[in-house]
């Protein structure tokens, strides 16, 4: 297959390799199908994949996932990883929303239980969710306690009987990232984040209500407390304008630092510092500070909607059973081991819209789910389906331990907003059987299912080649959206 | 991607400022009640006029102004905005999109029949 002047060779019937050219360090690797590929080639993505591969330090692979698409410098859907001693961190390589993910819920309902009251429920949880554009949380940080938020994240909402010690158990990292330096974030990226906790935002993020359709690995399935017919909540949502200042402020911080150390890429957005120089460290305690920002606002946003289910359906916590199962982030930079040419080496893994995907056995996987591998949260559209996963060992041995993101936007947003024109989507998602509740109408036609790939063939590359494995399909049945 | 054109430099970057509010906000609802101004400086006209609309995006990111006037001067490596507008009025002013950042992603700066153009994109 070609791309412009580049042949992509085929590896298999999922994995592509991009040859090294000019200034590249190392080859590009993407997981896509053929058919997938033919509509990568379309966009700017692979020579994006090809720019990463220029960055000093990358090991092995510049590697694209299944949903990737063009981002700024850095394609979304895109893994970079780093020798730790002698490589760089770039913010382009994380993205503006800094540890952006994903909180799965289950509970002991069933979907149909709720089918009768479901148009009042998710009206009730965009009442008390705060979303879209400008929307303050409840909770009105004072300085002091906006810094415990950066060095504590999730535990943080804990000593505020935000949080349980489970739910702080099943998120990733423990929903603190260490080394977080609230210092290194600016006056006016704490300012942006100061009145946001608790705020889903707008654009992609969304609340949905969805319903376990579908169980393909029965022991992963247990484990992770899912079964067939349930009603589960789904929450994506990020670092909000904390987060956004962050990258933005490094940016200029390690494009001043490339001109000073004579570092050359070809497309300014991959602005970067080595890992070990002041301005590397410097934006990795910023970092790991917006990453528990993060980490506090999606605990937040789920202690909203199960105090808004327990309300609304007047149960008590047992009966409703609430509980979660995973959140994982799919924007961020984090110290790992991996095997590189037969050597355990400490690399940093940039991921931009990719998913950490440890296998079981991993020690960073919770107890209850060690012997099945880390629960992976894949959103598809509000109008089709999601996924949950399961880490597996082929990830670890090529694409140091991560997988896909999402469905990945086909469609710009000018594009989705001028394909609906005239049409109302609410109505059109009731036909197929999702209550929409939105923020915004304008944001809502961004959103339509033909904006994005078909996730269930996403899932289905990452799990052909093994880089993780399906353990359950979700759909949506009602959604809040930002 | 965001394209606009002026006569002269000061004027496409005046105009690139205000497509930015146009971005966030119908401006016909913004008052013209206070008077904000930035400065920056940069080698090449990409670098100024990312420096300048990052300035200007702050003053509403970080300060929740919003303006309904631009007016740039550039003298040398130096730009100077000053704009005028007021402070974000939830009763009277609705925020149209979030925006997370202006990016210098496809930033560009160029001679066109008639003045200049400019091409740049934000992250919303």
């Amino acid at each position: 297959m070609r791309f412009q002047e580049v042949e992509i060779r085929k590896l298999s019937e999922t994995t592509w390799e991009i040859p090294r050219k000019n200034g590249m360090r190392v080859p590009g690797l993407i997981f896509a199908s053929e058919k997938m590929m033919e509509d990568i080639a379309r966009d700017e993505a692979i020579r994006q994949v090809m720019n990463v591969a220029h960055l000093p330090g990358i090991l092995k692979y510049s590697i694209g996932m299944p949903d990737i698409h063009w981002g700024y410098g850095f394609p979304i859907g895109g893994v970079a990883a780093m020798d730790a001693r002698e490589g760089v961190v770039s913010p382009g390589g994380v993205g503006y929303d800094i540890n952006c993910g994903v909180r799965l819920l289950r509970s002991e309902l069933t979907a149909e239980a709720l089918r009768p009251k479901l148009r009042e429920l998710i009206s009730a949880l965009h009442r008390e969710v705060p979303s879209g554009v400008g929307s303050t949380g409840f909770i009105r940080l004072t300085a002091q306690d906006e810094e415990k938020v950066l060095t504590e994240g999730s535990r943080w909402a804990a000593s505020r009987g935000l949080a349980s010690a489970e739910d702080i158990a099943c998120t990733e990292s423990g929903g603190k990232l260490p080394g977080a330096d609230p210092d290194a974030v600016s006056a006016v990226a704490k300012k942006r984040g100061r009145d946001q906790l608790g705020t889903l935002g707008s654009g992609n993020h969304f609340l949905e209500i969805d319903e376990v359709t579908e169980v393909f690995d029965e022991e992963a399935a247990r484990a992770f407390g899912l079964f067939p017919g349930q009603a589960t909540v789904l929450i994506h949502s990020g670092s909000r304008g904390l987060g956004y200042q962050v990258c933005d402020d490094y940016l200029v911080t390690m494009a001043d630092y490339m001109r000073r150390n004579k570092i050359d890429l070809p497309d300014r957005q991959l602005a970067c510092a080595h890992i070990r120089s002041p301005e590397g460290k410097r934006y990795l305690s910023a970092l790991a500070a917006a990453a528990n920002y993060a980490f506090a606002n999606r605990q937040i946003l789920a202690h909203q909607a199960r105090e808004t289910f327990l309300r609304f359906l007047g149960m008590g916590p047992n009966d409703l059973g609430m509980r979660l199962v995973y959140d994982c982030g799919h924007n961020n930079a984090k110290f790992e081991e991996h095997e590189v040419n037969g050597e355990k080496r400490s690399v940093l893994v940039h991921r931009k819209g990719a998913t950490r995907c440890f296998p079981a056995g991993n020690p960073e996987i919770p107890q209850s789910y060690r012997h099945v591998g880390q629960p992976v949260l894949i959103p598809g559209d509000m109008g089709n389906a999601s996924y949950v996963l399961a880490g597996s060992p082929e990830a670890m041995r090529s694409s140091f331990g991560s997988t896909c993101h999402g469905a990945g936007r086909k469609m710009s947003r000018t594009q989705a907003r001028g394909s609906v024109r005239g049409k109302s989507i609410i109505q059109e998602m009731e036909k197929r059987g999702v209550i929409v509740a939105c923020a915004s109408h304008k944001t809502l036609a961004e959103e339509i299912p033909e904006a994005y790939k078909d996730v269930s063939e996403v899932v289905g590359v990452v799990h052909d080649a093994g880089i993780a494995r399906r353990v359950a399909r979700l759909r949506p049945v009602a959604v809040v959206k930002g | 991607m965001i394209e606009v054109r002026g006569e002269d430099l000061p004027q496409l970057f005046s105009s690139c400022i205000l497509a930015l509010f146009s971005l966030l906000v119908d401006r016909r609802t913004v008052r013209e009640a206070e008077a904000r101004s930035a400065e920056v400086t940069g080698d090449t006209l990409e670098e100024k006029l990312f420096s300048l609309l990052r300035e200007a995006f702050l003053l509403f990111a970080a300060h929740q102004f919003l303006a309904r006037t631009a007016h740039v001067t550039i003298e040398g490596k130096r730009v100077v905005l000053t704009v005028s507008g007021e402070p974000l009025d939830s009763s009277r002013h609705t925020v149209i999109r979030e925006i997370k950042a202006v990016t210098a992603h496809a930033l560009v700066v160029e001679r066109s029949p008639g003045g200049y153009l400019a091409r740049f994109i934000v992250d919303v």
